[in-house]
């Protein structure tokens, strides 16, 4: 049981720690250190661009397809 | 979609497509996400009347003595498991099912998967808050859970984290985004480190001190690498889109992830300064407790640089204000951590209520005000219904701002006076306890406003989730209620 316990450990450390290597050596080669600028507008879109803020002015709110169901008073 | 739109943008994607889609892709995560965060709030509010139980014992130790499953040695775990895993984690793995599917830009997949994982989640959080009250907690800090109930958690742990690789493997092609690294580094390394801690501790314990290394290994981990991605990756998702302007240097947010995933597993050991432990594995740990100053000073400065000249924004935005209260509290947390793990302050703080402020500040001022921020952001849009009431979002904002900053404020005072009394061999024990009575009051006080505030909240989320009142087509923004409008932002 005990040797179980250890073969199981043993292979964690080298599973987990090389898919992070494995990952970080797929993010270098992928270019996804490479256009940093680009990166970080990847969570905007044409609908929320830079520059709008959502929660805020939302305005558009009301007619977004998930609403369609429900009755506006 | 109108031809003219289709010309004006090349790629043929309108926004109005684009806005289709996104709603698509919240309505997908209705479910899970739901269940998730209505367990949340559930396990929140039982793991507040614990921490009163717990809290008022400090005041009069014979309080409610008189059955042996209230006692202070069974109402303390049953708090922190309550809070940790009932609580945090649950709110924590709802927003991070969110993020994955807006951030994979595709429809939720598999939601049995994650179903059969709420499923699992809640009776283990049961079956072991019951089984600590009925005497069958074990006494390892983090993992009291008995081993039928730790059992439950890491399938559930195990089912969200084949889920997380499914859902990455079928995204829309594009940039990795920094939240979905933290996401994945969560979803990932969490069942493996729990996994092995109950391996080494509970089903196959290993002897004598070595237990207290694997112990401090888990629980620091814990925050560092399950809670902290899971709260940063909410903060740098939710700051620029709710501000609309892109995080301040996406470069640093890169490295300051790439340094966590780097330093933090060495941290734990820092709790076992002055342990009869070797000394390389303590030193090596507090010379890696010292370079999360990297990681953390990388978020710090974004968090603030991206906020910087709309802070006039936190008037009116809720998700806003919760989130950079969160955000900053990070930053207090882990200079505080810092500066812990260093032997010649740690040997005041140690074994005294300031690590129990330090704990507050990192799990409840962080991470659970990040919590809060983005369910006001994430509901309305999963749910198709805004938030019933401004005034209840005020009154929960400062009942819970107030409290926990009244708590990490007074536990941060009367431990370094404990601490200070405990190093001083012309005090008695018994009078360094005596040192923290004020101190234990007012903490009782801060934890009623706390418990206020979440009962508030209960309600407000309740309410919402039952759609109560009219159809609101405005967002719940603070101030609405008073005509006013939100100013412009600096973009």
């Amino acid at each position: 049981m005990t040797t179980i316990v250890y073969i199981l450990l043993a292979a964690g450390l080298v599973f987990f720690g090389g898919t992070t290597l494995a990952a970080f050596y797929w993010a270098a080669k992928t270019g996804q250190f490479r256009n940093l600028e680009d990166g970080s507008k990847s969570i905007f879109d044409e609908d929320e661009p830079v520059g709008t803020a959502t929660d805020a002015f939302a305005d558009k709110q009301a007619d977004r397809p998930l609403r369609r169901g429900a009755v506006a008073n | 979609m109108s031809a003219t739109l289709t010309e004006a943008h090349p790629s043929t994607v309108t926004p109005e497509m684009e806005k289709a889609q996104r709603a698509m892709i919240d309505e997908s995560t209705r479910l899970p996400v739901v269940l998730f965060y209505a367990s949340a709030v559930f396990w929140l509010l039982v793991g507040t009347v614990f921490a009163l139980l717990a809290s008022f014992k400090m005041n009069a130790p014979t309080f409610l003595d008189q059955w042996g499953w209230l006692t202070f040695g069974r109402v303390r775990p049953a708090h922190l498991n309550a809070v940790a895993y009932g609580w945090a984690a649950s709110a924590g793995i709802g927003t991070g099912l969110w993020l994955m599917a807006r951030l994979c830009r595709t429809p939720l997949r598999h939601s049995k998967l994650l179903i059969g994982a709420a499923v699992f989640w809640n009776i283990g959080i049961l079956l072991g808050i019951l089984g600590i009250l009925a005497g069958d907690g074990r006494s390892i800090e983090w993992l009291e859970f008995p081993n039928y109930a730790s059992f439950m958690l890491f399938v559930a742990f195990g089912l969200i984290a084949v889920w997380a690789i499914i859902m990455f493997r079928f995204r829309q092609p594009g940039h990795v985004y920094v939240s979905q690294w933290y996401l994945l580094a969560a979803f990932l390394w969490f069942p493996w480190l729990y996994s092995t801690a109950n391996l080494l501790l509970n089903f196959q314990p290993i002897q004598g001190g070595a237990q207290g290394a694997v112990n401090w290994w888990y629980g620091h981990n814990a925050l560092g690498l399950w809670f902290t991605p899971l709260g940063l990756a909410t903060a740098y998702y939710l700051i620029p889109k709710v501000l609309g302007r892109p995080i301040h240097s996406y470069y640093l947010s890169i490295l300051g992830f790439w340094s966590l995933a780097l330093f933090y597993s060495w941290n734990g050991m820092h709790h076992l300064i002055g342990g009869p432990f070797p000394a390389w594995l303590i030193s090596a740990s507090v010379v890696a407790s010292v370079m999360m100053f990297i990681p953390v000073i990388t978020t710090a400065i974004n968090h603030h640089m991206t906020v910087r000249g709309n802070f006039q924004a936190l008037k009116w935005s809720p998700t806003l204000r919760f989130t950079v209260f969160g955000a900053m509290c990070y930053t207090l947390a882990s200079l505080q951590g810092i500066f812990m793990a260093v032997p010649s302050l740690n040997v005041v703080t140690h074994f005294t209520h300031y690590t129990v402020g330090h704990a507050h500040l990192g799990l409840y001022a962080f991470f659970t005000m990040i919590m809060f921020g983005a369910m006001y952001y994430i509901l309305p849009r999963v749910v198709g219904w805004e938030w019933p009431s401004v005034r209840l979002i005020r009154w929960h904002f400062w009942l819970v701002a107030i409290g926990i900053g009244m708590m990490v404020v007074v536990l941060t005072l009367g431990g370094i006076l404990q601490g200070l009394a405990l190093l001083d061999p012309n005090i008695t024990f018994m009078a360094s306890l005596d040192y923290t009575k004020p101190w234990l009051f007012l903490r009782s006080i801060s934890g009623v406003l706390l418990t206020a505030g979440h009962i508030v909240f209960a309600v407000s989320f309740t309410l919402l989730l039952l759609k109560a009142g009219s159809l609101r087509t405005e967002p719940t923004l603070f101030g609405s209620d008073q005509g006013r409008q939100p100013e412009p932002l600096n973009v």
